[in-house]
Order: structure tokens, then sequence, then C-alpha cells
């Protein structure tokens, strides 16, 4: 039962240098995947599959950025050992809105080739879009986009000002700050990102609706940030100072997250099929028929296999998610049907049941992952890997010593 | 396990979870002798007359039903689906808490349920118990209710397994099954305790014989423990599913406002909003009467009203969804489906049910509201009432106006479709109050492990 307070959380020289690498590999990678996606646009003018795979590659890297704020405000809510260890990463993710911000610009340039509601013809021939024209259109688009982003930067300045002021003051004042926009501020990220589930990818077909739809991203951003913060650690766990923090304990505790947001991202996923499916509605069911049908059908299969049952089986091991080498390898592996998922959801609105794979749906993660991965990596090495005045940390540090 | 449960009792929670200056036998005491006395409070009697009376209205609705049919309810074409399937919904959605707090909590650590699963628990048996009475009652011909079986007949024929309706059997026959077993292995440590300190002969039988003989052994324990955890696992899909399944009896239907994607976690959400109203209004006056504030404390209450809040918001934003799509979807039948709820014959529902179930819990935020036990109490009467509106405002106004003008109509409640449910108030709190006379309604065995002696033993094993 030794407190090991006398760890310094700063990130140490080897770890810096470890950093310092991942991060330009992850740059290069970045960087020809973006050169490609310019190549696609600019040189061989395919700028409908340009801003068709930059989308829901976006989708993705904002999952990575806006996911994270979440743990953080339930952290703050609900106490606990099993968050500490993740504040720092969670935090330096956040930090990244700004870039994330800027990876959106694409996005609204592409809305013409994107969204049907932006063609004033094709609005005045369809009765939905007439209807929607006023929550779709130009103006009140990039208002709500403004909104979610300047929520989610704000949330993001909030509580890494204060946890910086925790750590120079001490907690005092500190958490309670943070815990006080914690609640507000979940409710906050719950809209904005059903709302803009709503305006990114489902205003990408006028007519389907699911209520469900909002909830499936949220998850869906909770299992993505989950799986990433879970391999991250264990890459950090092998240098200083992580490696005198974390214990198998902070991994079984973290597995069980992701496992239980893998059951539920599961049983959302069934519910809106099951109950899309019976209904059999004609607005409704074209878009589970284009999904389940042609080559798509495999993929769909493949998410139930592989989304689903098999990180499911293996999660339920309690030695494997005491076991950081496995773990991070299913967590990597959930990261990776995260982006089929997004892929499968996304790109039959434009092709239907026709599968649809292009080598700019390989080049935009790369390109867009690498540059955020590579920015993330500065903004980790700027703080302290723990929080040094968190109300929790001496039991985190003594979790799973005893 | 052995390994985990070290982990919990170094946490320094206990000290906050019950008051200060109990120790093992002060404990047993307190809760043992609310049930080994000879004087009972008059509040028991008061409480138990109340449920006898409307056990009373019970028997005489239920008798006439089964005389005449269930055409003294309001049930005409068509709304077919009445009180009777909100009563259902209502009461099964209350159990659910039970649930949440013997099991999920138990997997996640939470000390702090020990002090209140034993007697949410009971709650969740008893609620199971009135809701199930309302399918079967709503046969028409109840006594035929074992065809919803598929057992084996000459005749060939099977339930419809396409129906949800089907499903609902096995999802509430597994639940009930499940939560009794769960409460009845809980019981039998306290049960072999009331038994060693029982004064009487008959009492010690008949503690003795419910005690399965219970000694204590570190044998004992062990089975015990590993038995506990094996049904919480096997308890806690049951709180998704039940509801889930609930759910799909409306959304399987394509009748706008009940065919939409979200309503299973929606109403698993909205089962533990007002299970957890129900555990504080249970909990709120025995804790005062009993004198048990020491172990149910302000803390377990602050807790339920954040619980409630919590998941009152997850109500609001659904409630919040469903006029969107209302609107965005752009059918028309959808959103004559809401635009209905909200100016048609049902609106003083509808926005009552607002008003109960989104805006008047929003006073929980404060901690000076969720810190007086009689504004928590007040406040949890209006969730009941506002989740019981909630299931009559989905089930009623969908049916009551659907796709053809035509073929509307309005539903009118009878006294015999109060007389019921008032009935299964009676049976509830009938059985409730027996429960608190006969049984302990505070776990004994675990409230004494969030003391702080518990864990001295551990410190020294290390």
């Amino acid at each position: 039962m030794t407190a090991q307070t006398s760890v310094d959380f700063r990130v140490s020289d080897g770890l810096r240098s470890d950093l310092g690498r991942w991060r330009t590999r992850a740059l290069i990678v970045g960087v020809i995947g973006m050169l490609a996606m310019a190549a696609g646009l600019l040189v061989f003018h395919q700028p409908f599959q340009f801003y068709q795979s930059y989308l829901w590659a976006f989708l993705f890297v904002l999952g990575l950025a806006v996911g994270p704020l979440a743990w953080l405000m339930l952290q703050y809510l609900t106490g606990g050992a099993w968050g500490v260890v993740i504040r720092r990463p969670a935090e330096a993710a956040a930090r990244t809105l700004p870039l994330v911000l800027v990876l959106f610009l694409p996005i609204i340039i592409g809305i013409p080739n994107l969204y049907p509601w932006a063609h004033p013809a094709v609005v005045a021939a369809d009765r939905v879009l007439t209807h929607q024209a006023p929550y779709l259109n130009y103006r009140f688009f990039l208002l709500r986009a403004l909104v979610y982003f300047f929520g989610w930067m704000f949330l993001s300045y909030y509580f890494n000002r204060w946890s910086l002021v925790e750590d120079r003051d001490g907690p005092a004042k500190a958490h309670g700050k943070m815990s006080f926009l914690a609640g507000p501020g979940v409710i906050f990220w719950s809209l904005s990102v059903t709302f803009m589930s709503i305006d990114w990818v489902l205003s990408l077909h006028s007519q389907w609706f699911s209520t469900m739809f909002g909830l499936l991203f949220m998850v869906g951003q909770g299992l993505t940030s989950m799986a990433f913060l879970i391999a991250l650690l264990v890459a950090l766990q092998a240098r200083a100072p992580m490696s005198q923090v974390l214990t198998k304990r902070h991994f079984h505790d973290l597995g069980k997250l992701m496992f239980a947001l893998t059951m539920v991202w599961a049983y959302f996923s069934y519910s809106q099929f099951l109950i899309i499916w019976t209904g059999n509605l004609p607005e409704e069911i074209p878009w589970y028929l284009s999904r389940t049908n042609g080559g798509w059908g495999y993929i769909a299969m493949g998410l139930v296999l592989f989304h689903f049952a098999l990180p499911f089986s293996l999660l339920l091991s309690r030695d494997l998610k005491r076991n950081a080498k496995l773990l991070r390898n299913v967590a990597i592996f959930v990261l990776f049907m995260r982006m089929v998922d997004l892929f499968w959801q996304v790109t039959p609105y434009f092709y239907g049941s026709a599968f649809h794979l292009s080598w700019m749906d390989i080049a935009a993660p790369a390109g867009l992952i690498g540059i955020w991965l590579a920015y993330f990596f500065i903004q980790l090495e700027k703080r302290p890997l723990m929080p040094l005045h968190e109300p929790n940390l001496e039991e985190a540090l003594n979790h799973g010593r005893e | 396990m052995a390994e985990e449960q070290n982990v919990v009792m170094e946490r320094p929670e206990p000290h906050e979870i019950i008051a200060p200056g109990y120790t093992f036998s002060s404990i047993t005491d307190q809760i043992a002798s609310v049930v080994q006395t000879k004087r009972t409070p008059p509040f028991w009697f008061l409480g138990f007359g109340l449920g006898l009376a409307l056990l009373g209205v019970f028997a005489i609705s239920t008798t006439l039903l089964f005389i005449l049919g269930p055409g003294i309810w309001g049930l005409r074409t068509p709304v077919m689906w009445g009180f009777a399937i909100t009563n259902f919904v209502w009461w099964i959605g209350i159990g659910h808490a039970g649930t949440l707090i013997s099991a999920i909590l138990l997997l996640l650590n939470q000390k702090w349920r020990n002090s209140i699963n034993r007697f949410a628990e009971a709650m969740t048996l008893f609620a199971v118990a009135c809701a199930g009475m309302f399918p079967i009652l709503h046969l028409g011909r109840p006594w035929l209710a074992f065809w919803l079986f598929p057992y084996p007949d000459t005749m060939g024929i099977e339930p419809n397994f396409r129906s949800p309706l089907v499903w609902d059997v096995f999802a509430v026959s597994t639940y009930a099954t499940i939560s009794a077993v769960f409460w009845f292995v809980g019981l039998i440590p306290d049960l072999a305790t009331l038994r060693d300190r029982a004064g009487n002969k008959i009492a010690r039988v008949i503690y003795g014989l419910l005690a399965m003989g219970w000694r204590g052994s570190a044998k004992h324990w062990s089975v015990y423990e590993t038995a506990s955890l094996l049904l919480a696992g096997l308890a806690t899909p049951l709180v998704l599913s039940v509801h889930t399944v609930v759910s799909f009896d409306f959304t399987v239907a394509i009748v706008p406002g009940w065919h939409s994607t979200f309503f299973p976690p929606y109403f698993v959400a909205g089962a533990i909003y007002s299970g957890f109203a129900m555990v504080l209004v249970l909990a709120i006056p025995l804790r005062s009467v009993y004198g048990l504030e020491g172990l149910i404390t302000d803390k377990h209450l602050d807790n339920c009203g954040k619980v409630m809040l919590a998941t009152g918001l997850i109500v609001a934003y659904a409630y919040i969804l469903e006029a969107f799509t209302g609107w965005y979807s752009g059918n028309i039948f959808e959103a004559a489906a809401i635009h209905h709820r909200m100016t048609g014959p049902y609106m003083s529902s509808y926005w009552s049910l607002v008003a109960c179930n989104i805006i008047a819990p929003q006073l929980l935020w404060f901690k000076r509201i969720r810190n007086t036990p009689a504004l928590l109490f007040l406040s949890s009467m209006v969730v009941l009432c506002g989740m019981w509106l909630e299931r009559f405002v989905i089930i009623v106004s969908s049916l009551a106006q659907d796709f053809v003008t035509s073929s509307w109509g309005i539903f009118h409640a009878t006294r015999w479709d109060w007389g019921v449910f008032l009935g299964t108030i009676g049976l509830f709190l009938t059985l409730f109050f027996l429960f608190i006379r006969g049984l302990p309604m505070i776990s004994i065995f675990e409230v004494r492990t969030l003391l702080p002696h518990a864990k001295v033993d551990k410190e020294v094993a290390e």
C-alpha cells in the first residue's frame, strides 16, 4: 500500500523521443494521404469521390477529438479512479479541435457535391426536401456547424484551462469548476452530436429518418475514443512516467467500458434494424435494402461478426482485459471496425446497393488520421501525463497495487 | 474475483455511506428489531390498511370484470389498449430500478446500493406481480392465459412467435423468475440471522426452514458470493431486455407515434426513471418512521435523485427528438400524431406529462432539493404521475387518431378502469407492508460490510 506520489509525471526524455518518432511517422502518412487526396481532386478531377471519402474519414477523426470530451465530463460527474489515467490524453485529444475545424472546411466547400438540399432545383422537385428547407439550407447548416464547433471548443478550452489551474493551485477551486460544467456539458455534447449526425450524415438523403441515429453516433464516438485511448495508453506504458502508473487493473476498467460500449452499439444497431425491418415501410426500408444487398451485404455481415461478435467474445475474458498487449490489439481492431461502420453507413447514400470502394477511401482516412495524430502527439507532450492534484489521484495510483 | 473485492475494501467511500458510530451488532439490532418486535407502529397499520382497502377495490373490480368482460372498461374501437396496457408498462418499468440497484450496481462495485437493494428488489417483485395481472385481465378470457405458452397441445396450435406480445410472455416470466430467485438468495444469510435471534419457536422454525440450513461457514459464503455474482450477471441484461421487448410491442406496429427506432433505450430510461422515483417514495417515509436515517442516509437520497435527474434528461431528449422527427421526416402521419398529442383531445395529458417529467425534475439540479427529503418525495410522486401519463399518452393518443379520420375515436376511462388500477396499487402496498413486517427490509450482512471494521482483517492479511 505505498502511494507513489513521488513519481514525476512529466514526459520523460525516452518518451519524448518516442513521441517525436511517432509524430514524424504519422505526419509522413498524413502528408502522403493528403497529397493523394489533393491529386484525386485536382489531377484526376474526381470531386464527388473526393468529398464522399473525405466525409466518412472526417467523421471518424471527429470521434477521436469530440468523444474524449464525453469521457472527461463523465469522469467529473461520477468520480472514481478509472478516468484519472485517461484524463490527460483525453484533454490533449480535445485540444486538437481547432485542427478538426480546419479539416472541416473541405466539407463546407463540398456541400453541393454531397447534399441534395444544396440544389434549389432538386429541392423544388422534392416534396420532403421543400418541407425540410427551413432546416436544411446553407445558412442554417453553417450556423449549426459553427455552434457545434464553438461549443466543443469551449468545453475543450474550459476543461483544459481549469485542469492547468488544478495542476498549479490544487483542486480546491478548479475541480468544483470542472464538475459544475460537466452536467450541462454532457447535455450539450449529446444534443450537438445528435444534430451533427442529422446534419452531416442523415441529410445526405431526404427521405430516411431514424430517431436512433443520434444515439448510434454518440455510442460510436464513445467507442472510437475509448479504443483509441486504450491503444494509446498501452503505447505510453513502455516508458516513464506511465510505466510507473498503469496497472492491470486500469486496463481492466477501461476494457470493461469498451466491452460495455460494444454491447450498447450492438443493442442500438439491432433495435434500429429490427424495428425498420419488421415495419417494412417504403420510406424506411430502402436504407437497409441498399446496405444489406449487393456487396454491402457482406460488409453488414462483417459488422455483425467483427464489430460485435468477435470483440464481444474476446472482451468477455477477464484475462484478456488485464493483458495490455492483447487489449491493445482488440482496441485497434475495434478502431478499424469503427471505420468500416462509418464507411458502410455513408457510402451507400451515393451508390445504393452497388458496392463501391475507391482508392480515395484509403487515402482519405490515412491523410486525416495521420495529420490528426501528429498534431495530437504535439498536444500530448505539452503537459504532465497525469493530473498532479486530482482528488482521486492517490486512489488511481493505488488502483490494482494493493 | 477475490482480488477485486480487496480493491473495493480499500476505497475510502464506506465512511460516507452510512452514519458513523455503527457496529456490527447495532446494525443487526436495528434492522432485525423492525421485524422482531411485538410493537407494530401505527404507520404500518395505516399503510397496510390502505393497501387492504384498495385490494378490496381490486377484488370487486376484477370480479365484475370476469363476470361481464372487458367491456366494463372504456375500451372501444379503435382504442383497444387503454388503461390495462398503460398500467402494465408503468408497473413493469417501476420494477427496473430494483434490478438495476441489485444487479448492475453490484457488478459496478457501487457500495451505496447495500442499504437499499433489499427493499428495492422486493419492490421489483411486487411491481412485476402487479404488471403481470394486466395482460391476463386484458385477455377477456383470463382462464385461457396458458394459451400464451407454446405448450404441446393436440390441436397443434402455437403462439405467433413473430409477435412481440409473445416475446413479452417470455421476457416478463424470465424477469419475474430471476428477480424472485435473486431476492431469495440474497435473503438467506439474513433469514439465518432472524432464525438465530427469534424468540418464539414458530418464528424460529419458519425462518429456519427459509434459511435452508445456512450456518455462515466460509464454504457457504464462498458459494453464496459466486451465486450472487452469477445471478447479477443473469439479471443485468434483463434490465435492458424486458423494457426493450415491451417497447417492441409498440415499435413493431407501424402506427404513427409508435414506430420510432429509439423506443427501446427510451423505454428503458423511462423505466429506471419511474423506478427510482418509486424507490424514493418508499424509502423516505420508511427511514423516518423506523429511524433508519443512519443506514439510508441523505447520501443515498442524493444519489437516487441524481439517477432520476439523469434518466429524466434522457427522457427529455426523447421528447425533443420525437417532436423534431415528427416535423423533419416530412411524413404527414408522423407529423399529425405529434400534432394531435400536443393540441388534440389528449393535450392536457401531454402537457401535464411534459410538466411532470421534464420541467419539474429540473429542480433536482439543486443539491438543496435533493437533500430535503420532503421535496424529494414530492418530486418522486410527480415523476411517477408523469411516467404514467407518458405511457397513457403514447398508447391511447396514437390509437385514438391513426391514419383514417373516419376511424377515430376517443377513449373514456370508466370507474372500473380506475378500480383495477387503484386495486393493483393496493396489491402492491399490501405485499410491501407484509414484507417489511416479516422480513428485514435492509440487507443486514451487506450493510455490515460497509463498516470501517469490516476491512481490518483484509489489511492485516496483506
